[in-house]
């Protein structure tokens, strides 16, 4: 969900979680984001071809998931925030169909620059790091908002 | 002390330009098509004055769109059987497959619909490590991306590992 209040460093402290954000995509936004991204790699959209190369279903593109992350911090950030550095490895498979939850928490808090250090990682519902990673965002001061 | 797994052709050719420079012009329906294909409703990508209020000059776009702008047309015949593109840009490595990738990106500047980017790809580290199942490779394929003002937008490594 979009907040519609801008959040500033005045409201964040190291410890703090970000609202965890659910992510899932059937086969037909696969097949969009193949498309969007100019990717035509059959193991996106193929499924017998993904299992013909030993994949347990089609995959979710790991730059996709990579854009789910960036909108996870960029939503939490509020308008006025910018996402100035993230960085993620892809560990494990994402399949279509399946929910992921995308998990953050503060590291770091500069409150002269803004800045905030991200711990930040997907994972599916049950507990499994596809995707660990981190990320720095820069947040107004809060005099003007 | 384990064979190498990067020929010494491959090595000589860190620093190398891969790709680019490319320039291309940020088109709004593409990013429009790219957010909506991500799930991403961000106003600031669809609405002008909420883009406005965010400080944007004008529609902004999604920060790791720029890497999907730059890629180029490619003739239907020029894809393989997995339906990728023949990517000449590739080093040769004496490994079996990509074991797990990552990015790194650094957003340094706005990017804003209209903006036109010229993007290059540099092949910035190529190694050998060992690991607890044997060698490995890492590979780092960094992209600078500026904009017709001249100002670094964004810098993104792309990191594979394979054995």
């Amino acid at each position: 969900m979009r907040t519609t209040n801008q959040i500033t460093i005045q409201d964040v402290a190291v410890g703090d979680r970000l609202p965890v954000m659910p992510k899932a995509a059937s086969e037909a936004q696969l097949f969009l984001y193949s498309a969007a991204s100019f990717n035509p790699h059959r193991i996106h959209y193929d499924r017998a071809y993904a299992e013909f190369e030993g994949h347990a279903d089609l995959l979710v593109h790991g730059p996709l998931q990579g854009s789910w992350l960036t909108q996870f911090l960029t939503d939490w950030a509020g308008p006025k925030g910018r996402l100035i550095n993230v960085n993620w490895q892809n560990r494990a498979s994402a399949y279509p169909n399946q929910q992921v939850e995308f998990h953050g928490t503060i590291t770091a808090v500069d409150p002269s620059t803004g800045e905030v250090e991200i711990d930040v990682h997907e994972q599916t519902d049950d507990g499994q790091v596809l995707m660990p990673g981190t990320a720095r965002v820069r947040l107004p001061l809060g005099e003007e908002s | 002390m384990s064979s190498s797994l990067i020929p010494d052709e491959s090595l000589a050719r860190v620093g190398e330009v891969l790709a680019g420079p490319v320039t291309v012009t940020i088109d709004v329906r593409e990013a429009q098509r790219y957010a909506y294909a991500v799930g991403d409703e961000n106003p600031a990508y669809f609405d002008q004055a909420a883009a406005e209020a965010a400080g944007y000059r004008t529609l902004t776009v999604p920060p790791t769109f720029i890497t999907h702008a730059i890629v180029p047309p490619r003739p239907a015949g020029e894809m393989r059987t997995d339906g990728l593109y023949r990517d000449g840009t590739g080093v040769r490595l004496e490994v079996s497959r990509m074991m797990f990738g990552g990015e790194e990106w650094d957003f340094l500047a706005d990017v804003c619909a209209g903006d036109e980017i010229t993007a290059t790809t540099r092949l910035a580290a190529l190694d050998q490590k060992e690991g607890s199942k044997g060698p490995f490779v890492r590979q780092v394929r960094e992209t600078t991306y500026v904009n017709q003002d001249g100002t670094e937008v964004a810098r993104s490594r792309q990191i594979g590992i394979a054995k």
